[in-house]
């Protein structure tokens, strides 16, 4: 299916909602909590506050502000490895996941999202490097997260811009998450690093004048809400109330208060990531 | 002797008599609940959320391969190194020489005290304290450059290990008889050639199990060196389930590989012990 046709069948789906709105499931009604897991390494998105420990963040926030609008449920926080974010929503630890995951083709096998927010995988350097462009890193060391979908994505554009054009590949080196990324980054492990576009604001917030980013994101993707396939009931009550909150402007409020409002979408979108 | 003529003759001979077996009921319903109770947690796996054909492609899959070795490698060199240093430090340990003996209870103190997980980080990020190492005039390279993935978990777990291992060797030299330094002495041997040829020669044999126990925790233990990226059979394993969302699956392949290594690894630790207990072969059985 095409973009188009995604838009169109969830715009469709939407025109729909008013006729019949959408209903709670009811185990989650009786209960009255939402069970989310998240994977709290992934300042701004979410992270452990390190004054409170609280868990604090982007998807934290609008979380909350979600579970408000679905009858005032209590969340129930858990945190996991950022790769058993799917194992948790296929155990039914998780009623939904919202944890800065991308959504991409591979993963819509075990889930369907609801993408909410504009991201891109980021080349970043540290201020002194010599690298000015995106392809001067042809040939260099890269390092990122192994358990997201970056590593595929570097190799994806080396081949379409340093080996197309007779350069040597990128060679990527993995990391655990950002933090080790970033510190081997600056020890000259690597000469430079990707992460999303999303996270390097607050990156460069916290360390300023350390990092450089070149380029602008190289591919262009959303991160989404993750429901279960056979989870419809849900999926569509979030939608119809993520709508909602992105007309009466809430949504972005929250978005501007993480300094990401341009990475806001106009309408939340269905498993809309081309690739 | 009359006495006891009539008493035997008293008793009726039994001895045709065959010996009824005891039912042992409990043993037979005890096992059949065992075996229930493992074929319904054998059914579950098979109905679960698993798909069994990863299991099956991905068990020999020549990056998991790649791992097992990688795993294999790091454990025999690290425990290699540390059974080096744990000699040393259970010599100096013993030694009257007050300088050596705080110098190794310092090293178990310190590398005991600490998390392996902790230590391996350490290691990996040294360059953020030493951005270079070497001999000033001689020679001189980046930290990262020396420090790779290999060489840090190589370094965490060996001397990690090491501070373990030199308690095991100190119970060793220990277990042997004070009477065997004193003749040692008595014939005119000196204190490193009497450890060589007499002490450790016989705390071998002690020594064995536990070092093998220490072993097969070992093989396991490199599974940590995944933090550090060292591509280790777990560490593969993660980077296919990173990629295709095959939790449960490629977690089982890992854990079929350590199975079958420390199944390889249990006799071999009893031919060991065989052969060590040459001299004392009625007490190892």
């Amino acid at each position: 299916m095409t973009r188009l046709s995604h838009f169109l069948a969830f715009a469709a789906l939407a025109a729909s909602a008013p006729a019949q709105a959408a209903e709670l499931p009811a185990e989650i009604k009786q209960a009255g909590t939402l069970r989310l897991t998240v994977n709290s390494t992934y300042a701004p998105m979410e992270y452990r506050d390190p004054a409170t420990n609280e868990l604090v963040g982007l998807d934290i926030d609008l979380a909350n502000e979600l579970a408000k609008r679905l009858g005032g449920l209590k969340i129930v926080w858990s945190e996991t490895p950022f790769a058993e974010l799917i194992p948790s929503l296929q155990t039914k630890r998780a009623d939904l996941i919202i944890s800065g995951i991308s959504d991409r083709a591979s993963r819509r096998e075990t889930a369907d999202f609801v993408d909410y927010l504009t991201t891109g995988p980021q080349f970043f350097v540290m201020a002194e490097s010599e690298a000015k462009a995106a392809t001067d890193l042809c040939g260099k060391k890269v390092g990122t997260i192994r358990s997201t979908s970056f590593p595929v994505e570097i190799e994806k554009w080396s081949k379409q811009n340093c080996e197309a054009a007779g350069k040597p590949a990128i060679q990527y080196v993995p990391g655990e998450n950002s933090i080790d990324v970033r510190n081997q980054l600056k020890q000259g492990r690597i000469d430079a690093a990707v992460q999303g576009s999303e996270t390097l604001p607050y990156a460069q917030q916290q360390e300023a004048g350390k990092y450089r980013v070149v380029g602008e994101p190289f591919a262009k993707g959303y991160q989404g809400i993750m429901f279960r396939k056979d989870d419809a009931a849900l999926r569509e009550v979030v939608t119809e109330k993520l709508t909602a909150m992105i007309a009466d402007g809430s949504y972005k409020a929250i978005l501007d208060k993480w300094g990401l409002g341009a990475n806001a979408v106009a309408e939340p979108l269905m498993n809309a990531a081309p690739q | 002797m009359r006495a006891a003529q009539t008493l035997a003759e008293s008793f009726p001979d039994l001895s045709g008599i065959p010996v009824a077996r005891e039912p042992h009921w409990f043993r037979w319903f005890s096992a059949a609940l065992i075996v229930l109770a493992l074929a319904a947690i054998a059914r579950a796996f098979a109905g679960g959320q698993i798909e069994w054909s990863y299991v099956s492609r991905f068990l020999t899959a020549k990056v998991i391969l790649e791992g097992i070795v990688n795993t294999m490698v790091m454990a025999v060199l690290a425990m290699a190194l540390g059974i080096v240093l744990g000699i040393v430090v259970a010599i100096m340990r013993l030694s009257p020489n007050p300088v050596l003996k705080s110098v190794a209870a310092g090293y178990t103190w310190l590398f005991r005290g600490t998390p392996l997980i902790l230590q391996l980080l350490l290691w990996f990020n040294l360059a953020l304290v030493f951005p270079t190492i070497g001999i000033p005039g001689l020679w001189t390279a980046r930290a990262v450059d020396v420090m790779t993935p290999f060489l840090a978990a190589l370094l965490g777990l060996g001397i990690n290990q090491g501070a373990y291992t030199s308690e095991v060797m100190r119970a060793g030299m220990l277990s042997v008889d004070i009477g065997q330094y004193e003749a040692a002495q008595a014939i005119g041997m000196g204190r490193l050639r009497a450890l060589r040829r007499i002490i450790l020669p016989q705390a071998m044999r002690v020594v064995i199990p536990p070092l093998g126990n220490e072993f097969i925790g070992m093989v396991k233990a490199t599974s940590l060196a995944s933090v550090i990226q060292y591509p280790e059979v777990l560490h593969n394993a993660e980077n296919i389930y990173y990629a295709n969302s095959r939790v449960i699956e490629l977690l089982i392949v890992a854990g079929l590989w350590y199975l079958l290594v420390v199944s390889i690894l249990t006799p071999l630790q009893m031919l060991l012990e065989r052969r060590f207990a040459r001299g004392t072969m009625q007490f190892a059985r």
